[in-house]
Protein backbone atom coordinates (compact mmCIF):
# COMPACT_ATOMS: atom_id res chain seq x y z
CA UNK A 1 0.00 0.00 0.00
CA UNK A 2 1.14 3.55 -0.73
CA UNK A 3 2.17 5.93 2.00
CA UNK A 4 -0.20 8.88 2.48
CA UNK A 5 0.88 12.29 1.18
CA UNK A 6 2.73 14.42 3.70
CA UNK A 7 1.87 17.86 2.38
CA UNK A 8 -0.74 19.50 0.23
CA UNK A 9 0.23 22.58 -1.66
CA UNK A 10 -2.48 24.94 -2.82
CA UNK A 11 -1.88 28.14 -4.71
CA UNK A 12 -4.53 30.39 -6.21
CA UNK A 13 -3.55 33.57 -7.92
CA UNK A 14 -5.86 35.93 -9.77
CA UNK A 15 -6.30 39.66 -10.21
CA UNK A 16 -7.62 40.34 -6.73
CA UNK A 17 -6.22 37.47 -4.70
CA UNK A 18 -2.97 35.75 -4.11
CA UNK A 19 -3.48 32.76 -1.85
CA UNK A 20 -0.93 30.11 -1.04
CA UNK A 21 -1.12 27.27 1.46
CA UNK A 22 1.12 24.43 2.53
CA UNK A 23 -1.14 22.03 4.41
CA UNK A 24 0.78 19.62 6.67
CA UNK A 25 -1.25 16.46 6.12
CA UNK A 26 1.13 14.46 8.28
CA UNK A 27 -0.17 16.48 11.25
CA UNK A 28 -3.83 16.21 10.23
CA UNK A 29 -3.83 12.42 9.72
CA UNK A 30 -3.31 11.59 13.46
CA UNK A 31 -6.12 14.03 14.31
CA UNK A 32 -8.41 12.34 11.75
CA UNK A 33 -7.47 8.95 13.23
CA UNK A 34 -8.48 10.10 16.73
CA UNK A 35 -11.80 11.46 15.36
CA UNK A 36 -12.37 8.13 13.58
CA UNK A 37 -11.75 6.16 16.80
CA UNK A 38 -14.16 8.41 18.72
CA UNK A 39 -16.83 8.05 16.02
CA UNK A 40 -16.32 4.30 15.48
CA UNK A 41 -19.19 3.23 17.81
CA UNK A 42 -21.55 5.43 15.76
CA UNK A 43 -20.20 3.97 12.53
CA UNK A 44 -20.73 0.46 13.90
CA UNK A 45 -24.30 1.37 14.85
CA UNK A 46 -24.92 2.76 11.36
CA UNK A 47 -23.51 -0.46 9.85
CA UNK A 48 -25.89 -2.61 11.94
CA UNK A 49 -28.92 -0.44 11.11
CA UNK A 50 -28.13 -0.19 7.40
CA UNK A 51 -27.04 -3.82 6.89
CA UNK A 52 -30.47 -5.09 5.66
CA UNK A 53 -30.65 -2.30 3.05
CA UNK A 54 -27.27 -3.20 1.54
CA UNK A 55 -25.67 0.12 2.48
CA UNK A 56 -24.25 -1.36 5.72
CA UNK A 57 -21.41 -2.97 3.79
CA UNK A 58 -20.68 0.41 2.22
CA UNK A 59 -20.58 2.09 5.65
CA UNK A 60 -18.28 -0.66 6.95
CA UNK A 61 -15.79 -0.55 4.10
CA UNK A 62 -15.97 3.16 3.26
CA UNK A 63 -13.31 4.27 5.81
CA UNK A 64 -10.83 1.72 4.44
CA UNK A 65 -11.51 2.73 0.82
CA UNK A 66 -11.33 6.42 1.79
CA UNK A 67 -7.92 5.80 3.38
CA UNK A 68 -6.76 4.02 0.20
CA UNK A 69 -7.92 6.99 -1.89
CA UNK A 70 -6.09 9.45 0.39
CA UNK A 71 -2.91 7.39 0.08
CA UNK A 72 -3.32 7.24 -3.70
CA UNK A 73 -3.38 11.03 -4.02
CA UNK A 74 0.36 11.17 -3.35
CA UNK A 75 1.87 12.60 -6.54
CA UNK A 76 -1.35 14.16 -7.80
CA UNK A 77 -0.69 17.52 -9.36
CA UNK A 78 -3.05 19.94 -11.06
CA UNK A 79 -1.60 23.03 -12.60
CA UNK A 80 -3.89 25.38 -14.52
CA UNK A 81 -2.67 28.69 -15.81
CA UNK A 82 -5.02 31.11 -17.53
CA UNK A 83 -4.37 34.59 -18.89
CA UNK A 84 -5.01 36.22 -15.52
CA UNK A 85 -5.29 33.37 -13.05
CA UNK A 86 -3.21 30.51 -11.82
CA UNK A 87 -4.28 27.48 -9.76
CA UNK A 88 -1.95 24.81 -8.47
CA UNK A 89 -2.83 21.85 -6.30
CA UNK A 90 -0.21 19.28 -5.45
CA UNK A 91 -0.06 16.38 -3.03
CA UNK A 92 3.51 15.71 -2.00
CA UNK B 1 22.20 -6.34 -36.69
CA UNK B 2 19.20 -4.50 -38.11
CA UNK B 3 18.01 -4.57 -41.75
CA UNK B 4 19.16 -0.98 -42.27
CA UNK B 5 22.68 -1.78 -41.06
CA UNK B 6 22.77 -4.82 -43.38
CA UNK B 7 21.69 -2.67 -46.32
CA UNK B 8 24.46 -0.15 -45.63
CA UNK B 9 27.07 -2.93 -45.47
CA UNK B 10 25.73 -4.46 -48.70
CA UNK B 11 25.95 -1.06 -50.43
CA UNK B 12 29.54 -0.78 -49.16
CA UNK B 13 30.36 -4.29 -50.44
CA UNK B 14 28.88 -3.42 -53.83
CA UNK B 15 30.99 -0.20 -53.75
CA UNK B 16 27.87 1.94 -54.15
CA UNK B 17 29.06 4.04 -51.18
CA UNK B 18 32.49 4.81 -49.73
CA UNK B 19 33.71 3.64 -46.32
CA UNK B 20 33.35 7.20 -44.99
CA UNK B 21 29.73 7.39 -46.14
CA UNK B 22 28.99 3.95 -44.67
CA UNK B 23 30.57 5.05 -41.37
CA UNK B 24 28.47 8.22 -41.29
CA UNK B 25 25.27 6.34 -42.18
CA UNK B 26 25.89 3.70 -39.52
CA UNK B 27 26.55 6.40 -36.91
CA UNK B 28 23.37 8.26 -37.88
CA UNK B 29 21.40 5.03 -37.74
CA UNK B 30 22.90 4.15 -34.36
CA UNK B 31 21.94 7.49 -32.79
CA UNK B 32 18.44 7.27 -34.30
CA UNK B 33 17.89 3.77 -32.95
CA UNK B 34 19.51 4.71 -29.65
CA UNK B 35 16.93 7.51 -29.32
CA UNK B 36 14.14 5.05 -29.94
CA UNK B 37 15.46 2.85 -27.17
CA UNK B 38 14.91 5.54 -24.53
CA UNK B 39 11.16 5.14 -24.63
CA UNK B 40 10.54 1.43 -24.26
CA UNK B 41 8.59 0.08 -21.37
CA UNK B 42 10.87 -2.90 -20.92
CA UNK B 43 14.22 -2.35 -19.21
CA UNK B 44 16.58 -5.19 -18.37
CA UNK B 45 13.82 -7.78 -18.56
CA UNK B 46 11.39 -6.08 -16.14
CA UNK B 47 8.18 -4.59 -17.49
CA UNK B 48 7.67 -1.02 -16.27
CA UNK B 49 4.22 -0.23 -14.96
CA UNK B 50 2.49 3.04 -15.79
CA UNK B 51 2.93 5.47 -12.89
CA UNK B 52 1.10 8.63 -13.89
CA UNK B 53 -1.55 9.70 -16.35
CA UNK B 54 -0.60 13.09 -17.74
CA UNK B 55 -2.79 15.65 -19.46
CA UNK B 56 -1.15 18.75 -20.85
CA UNK B 57 -2.50 21.68 -22.80
CA UNK B 58 0.08 24.07 -24.21
CA UNK B 59 -0.59 27.19 -26.27
CA UNK B 60 0.92 27.59 -29.72
CA UNK B 61 4.43 28.94 -29.89
CA UNK B 62 4.52 32.73 -29.85
CA UNK B 63 0.94 32.95 -28.57
CA UNK B 64 -0.06 36.09 -26.71
CA UNK B 65 0.40 35.27 -22.98
CA UNK B 66 -2.74 37.35 -22.27
CA UNK B 67 -4.82 34.78 -24.14
CA UNK B 68 -2.86 31.62 -23.51
CA UNK B 69 -4.04 28.81 -21.25
CA UNK B 70 -1.75 26.14 -19.88
CA UNK B 71 -2.87 22.96 -18.17
CA UNK B 72 -0.65 20.36 -16.64
CA UNK B 73 -2.35 17.54 -14.76
CA UNK B 74 -0.60 14.50 -13.33
CA UNK B 75 -2.83 11.77 -11.92
CA UNK B 76 -1.17 8.84 -10.15
CA UNK B 77 -2.29 5.48 -11.53
CA UNK B 78 -2.84 4.34 -7.94
CA UNK B 79 -5.61 6.95 -7.72
CA UNK B 80 -7.21 5.62 -10.90
CA UNK B 81 -6.94 2.11 -9.43
CA UNK B 82 -8.46 3.20 -6.08
CA UNK B 83 -11.25 5.03 -7.91
CA UNK B 84 -12.19 2.00 -9.99
CA UNK B 85 -12.06 -0.25 -6.91
CA UNK B 86 -14.68 1.99 -5.30
CA UNK B 87 -17.20 0.46 -7.68
CA UNK B 88 -17.10 -2.73 -5.57
CA UNK B 89 -18.71 -0.71 -2.75
CA UNK B 90 -21.79 0.15 -4.74
CA UNK B 91 -24.83 -1.82 -3.52
CA UNK B 92 -26.75 -4.00 -6.00
CA UNK B 93 -29.75 -1.63 -6.19
CA UNK B 94 -27.48 1.22 -7.16
CA UNK B 95 -25.54 -0.84 -9.74
CA UNK B 96 -28.82 -1.72 -11.43
CA UNK B 97 -29.64 1.99 -11.69
CA UNK B 98 -26.15 2.73 -13.06
CA UNK B 99 -26.47 -0.07 -15.63
CA UNK B 100 -29.89 1.25 -16.70
CA UNK B 101 -28.51 4.78 -17.05
CA UNK B 102 -25.57 3.47 -19.11
CA UNK B 103 -27.95 1.46 -21.31
CA UNK B 104 -30.03 4.60 -21.93
CA UNK B 105 -26.85 6.29 -23.20
CA UNK B 106 -26.21 3.35 -25.51
CA UNK B 107 -23.47 1.75 -23.39
CA UNK B 108 -24.21 -1.90 -22.78
CA UNK B 109 -21.94 -2.52 -19.80
CA UNK B 110 -22.46 -4.20 -16.44
CA UNK B 111 -20.60 -2.37 -13.66
CA UNK B 112 -20.68 -5.57 -11.53
CA UNK B 113 -18.34 -7.23 -14.03
CA UNK B 114 -15.41 -4.99 -13.07
CA UNK B 115 -12.86 -7.16 -11.28
CA UNK B 116 -9.49 -6.34 -9.68
CA UNK B 117 -7.51 -8.31 -12.30
CA UNK B 118 -9.38 -6.51 -15.10
CA UNK B 119 -8.41 -3.17 -13.55
CA UNK B 120 -4.73 -4.15 -13.58
CA UNK B 121 -5.01 -5.24 -17.21
CA UNK B 122 -6.80 -2.02 -18.11
CA UNK B 123 -4.18 0.15 -16.40
CA UNK B 124 -1.33 -1.72 -18.04
CA UNK B 125 -3.07 -1.30 -21.40
CA UNK B 126 -3.26 2.44 -20.73
CA UNK B 127 0.53 2.43 -21.08
CA UNK B 128 0.04 2.35 -24.84
CA UNK B 129 -2.28 5.36 -24.71
CA UNK B 130 -1.10 8.52 -26.38
CA UNK B 131 -3.47 11.23 -27.53
CA UNK B 132 -2.03 14.18 -29.36
CA UNK B 133 -4.47 16.82 -30.59
CA UNK B 134 -3.69 20.19 -32.12
CA UNK B 135 -6.59 22.63 -32.21
CA UNK B 136 -7.27 25.16 -34.93
CA UNK B 137 -5.74 27.88 -32.73
CA UNK B 138 -2.48 25.94 -32.46
CA UNK B 139 -3.09 24.72 -28.92
CA UNK B 140 -1.66 21.28 -28.26
CA UNK B 141 -3.50 18.78 -26.07
CA UNK B 142 -1.61 15.70 -25.01
CA UNK B 143 -2.77 12.74 -22.95
CA UNK B 144 -0.11 10.19 -22.19
CA UNK B 145 1.26 7.86 -19.56
CA UNK B 146 4.45 8.39 -17.60
CA UNK B 147 6.61 5.56 -16.28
Amino acid sequence: MNRPPLLMRLRIHNEGHNFGLWLPLFLLIPVALVVFIILSPLILLAVIILWPTGWGRVALLAPWYAWNCICATRGLSVDVQGPREYVKIAFI
Amino acid sequence: MTDNQKKILEMLAEKKISTDEAYRLLNALGSEEGGQKEAPRVQTGTVLKPKYLRVTVTPREGADPQHADRVNVRVPMSLVRAGIKLTSLIPHDATDKINDALREKGINFDVRNIKAEDIEELINALGELEVDVETGHGEKVKVFVEY
